[in-house]
């Protein structure tokens, strides 16, 4: 490695040591491909925006913007989690969390002006981080930030943010899809960052990390990728979704810690039940791991602590995202939460798929026995109908020759019949 | 009552076999599906899965298989006939086919008291037996979209994608099931309701013991056939001489 990125490591107060064993967790963390510490050590040491090539000069801290739309505030609850890197480390050493409504300390006039020149600074350098659903209805004046309509369309605060940004990240299902805000009947226009930016002619790359709310570990992950290997690297590894693949590619069924249960045919089939206490699969009462793609069994929850099924909730598919459709949202896609598929709609009509489909087949059978007694009724059951002398096409425009007419065997092949 | 002979030129051994592969595949994959739905049995789910994975697979191939060789293999397109022609002009339209969709329709509602014209299949026959080839790739289409191993395969994925996930793929792979068992009970009921001939043909290749013979050229009942000029069995010309008694 060259000194000078050694030093500029060492200029955040990173020992050389530190620094592989980072690598280290980095390569673990992408795992699936064979990457090795030495091949993260090498690509950091070539693509670093914080190292010597990178654009923030020496010593330099990657801005980063973070704007909350409508949401919960949840995901930054979640990001304030973080610990590998801590939040602190984070902040201190790696960004300049220039704007954020809930972490900053300034606030008002000031933190807007902090924003408009990050904008002007470092432009196609800084990081969006989007949190929360992007809210459409009555022009965007649902959303009013600092006195503007945060989300209008054609020209907003918002598009202005992301324009000019190298990657936007868009943290948590609202901001992909509009997660739970865009649940039906979603009376407030919530829609994802990436089909609103879509929309309006911004082409600044989406990364797209669903859940809900927004795993602080994938986050920081995807961030700590941007200034370790550029927005390329980042955007590379997105899948049709404009998610991660490495951290959305396999089921969270196909990475349980209760599948084994699952192959076993040992399930919950009532919560309170002996079988729950026992830590069984949680199939039966609803849980959607095996059509949710995420990370969340390996990579785990608030520290690595526990997840979802580990605790004993059965997953309710908050992975679940379609950037570009808002109806796909998780919860409209997920619930019920503890039924086996999702309830269907057809205009204003709810249905689920069982009855439906067993109605529609319980009603054929019953024409079909009905049909039946027709046909015993007609005498069709013994050969059928005796057949037309000629087709009726024919008959109508005159193509039949006399000499087409059945012979009269009929008699003939009823004995043989009865004798059978 | 009177019907056309059926001949086991009608169906070659090797399209008998592949029908009992549809038959037994499509019976275990609607159990096992049932099963990995919601586990009636638990004890039973990684059996089910295993086994709805392996006919599942068995089932496209065969699906694959059959349209393939319906290019190659011969067998006679009418009942009533013994007259073979690449087995693909079962299921194409022919001569015989034109105008009668409506007749066949107005059959099936007693509208028409006689029975139409035509070979081995009828119209809506063809269009549902087409319909079904279909339906099955569709359906190991939307299982290897579901199925972990396959399931990031971009050819499957694209579709994940535009449908709008697994869960969609789910619910149009459940009621794609319906549609088989729907499309059985028809299969089945059509099949035997005016008389057990065609199945023994299908199933066994067992020949009926006589009937009307069809003539394709003309498409009218041509004469009648009584299988004496086979060499029937033992206990076939047993029970034709009984029925000669009778």
């Amino acid at each position: 490695m060259q000194d000078s990125f050694i030093e500029s490591l060492e200029s955040r107060g990173l020992t050389r040591r530190a620094f592989l064993g980072f690598c280290g967790t980095i390569a673990a963390a992408i795992g699936i491909e064979g990457v090795t510490a030495v091949d993260v050590a090498e690509a950091i040491e070539k693509n670093s925006l914080i190292g010597v090539n990178g654009g923030m000069g020496k010593g330099g801290l990657a801005p980063v913007i973070w704007l909350e739309l409508g949401s919960c505030t949840g995901c930054t609850e979640s990001f304030a989690q973080t610990d590998d890197p801590d939040p602190a480390t984070l902040l201190l050493e790696y960004l300049a969390l220039n704007y954020s409504e809930t972490l900053s300390a300034s606030a008002g006039y000031s933190l807007e002006e902090s924003r408009e020149q990050t904008i002007e600074a470092a432009k196609g350098k800084y990081v969006v981080v989007i949190e929360g659903a992007v809210m459409t209805r009555y022009n965007g004046e649902i959303l009013r930030i600092a006195g503007e309509a945060t989300c209008a369309p054609g020209d907003s605060p918002l598009i202005r943010t992301c324009k000019d940004a190298a990657v936007v990240i868009a943290a948590g299902s609202c901001a992909v899809d509009g997660g739970f805000c865009a649940a039906d009947p979603n009376p407030g226009g919530a829609e994802g960052i990436q089909k609103y930016l879509k929309d309006n002619g911004v082409t600044t790359p989406v990364v797209n990390l669903p859940s809900c709310p927004c795993n602080a570990s994938t986050l920081v992950a995807v961030v700590v990728q941007y200034l370790l290997l550029g927005a390329k690297s980042v955007v590379d590894g997105l899948n049709e979704f404009g998610m991660p693949t490495a951290y959305y590619g396999e089921t969270i069924h196909d990475n349980c810690e209760r599948r084994g249960h699952f192959e076993n045919g040992e399930f919950v089939y009532e919560f309170g039940s002996v079988e729950e206490a026992k830590g069984y699969c949680l199939y039966a009462v609803g849980c959607k791991g095996p059509q949710t793609k995420a990370n969340c069994g390996t990579i785990r929850w608030n520290r690595r602590v526990s997840w979802c099924v580990e605790s004993g909730a059965p997953c309710i598919g908050c992975c679940s995202a379609d950037p570009n459709t808002t109806v796909r949202n998780w919860v409209d896609v997920s619930s019920p939460f503890l039924g086996r598929l999702k309830t269907l709609k057809l205009g204003s009509i709810k249905f689920q798929p069982t009855p439906v489909a067993l109605g529609i087949t319980g009603i054929l059978t019953a024409a079909l026995v009905i049909h039946g007694v027709g046909m015993k009724a007609t005498g069709r059951t013994t050969g059928g109908a005796p057949f037309e002398k000629a087709r009726e096409y024919d008959i109508k425009h005159g193509n039949v020759k006399p000499s087409n007419e059945a012979p009269a065997t009929e008699q003939v092949v009823e004995t043989v019949e009865e004798g059978e | 009552m009177a019907h056309l002979v059926h001949y086991s030129e009608a169906h070659p051994l090797v399209f008998r076999i592949t029908h009992w592969v549809n038959l037994i595949s499509m019976f275990i994959l609607i159990l096992s599906g049932i099963e990995i739905h919601y586990p009636v049995v638990p004890g039973l789910m990684g059996v089910a899965r295993g086994a709805h994975i392996f006919f599942g697979i068995v089932l496209v191939i065969n699906c694959i298989f059959r349209i393939v060789a319906a290019g190659f293999v011969k067998s006679s397109p009418y009942y009533g006939s013994r007259k073979q022609k690449l087995d693909m002009y079962t299921f194409l339209p022919q001569k015989d086919n034109r105008h009668q969709l409506i007749p066949w329709i107005k059959y099936y509602l007693f509208i028409k008291k006689e029975h139409p014209l035509g070979g081995k299949y009828g119209v809506p026959q063809k269009l549902s037996y087409l319909l079904i080839g279909v339906a099955i790739l569709f359906m190991g289409y939307t299982g290897f979209c579901l199925w972990a191993p396959t399931m990031n395969i971009p050819f499957f994925a694209g579709f994940t994608a535009a449908v709008g996930g697994l869960m969609k793929v789910r619910v149009i792979h459940y009621f794609m099931m319906y549609f088989f068992i729907c499309f059985t009970l028809i299969h089945v009921y059509l099949a035997n309701i005016e008389g057990t001939d065609p199945s023994k043909v299908m199933l066994f290749g067992k020949k009926s013991h006589g009937g009307l013979t069809y003539d394709p050229e003309t498409m009218s009942i041509s004469g009648y056939d009584n299988m004496k000029d086979e060499e029937p069995k033992a206990e076939e010309a047993e029970e034709s001489e009984a029925a000669a008694t009778a």
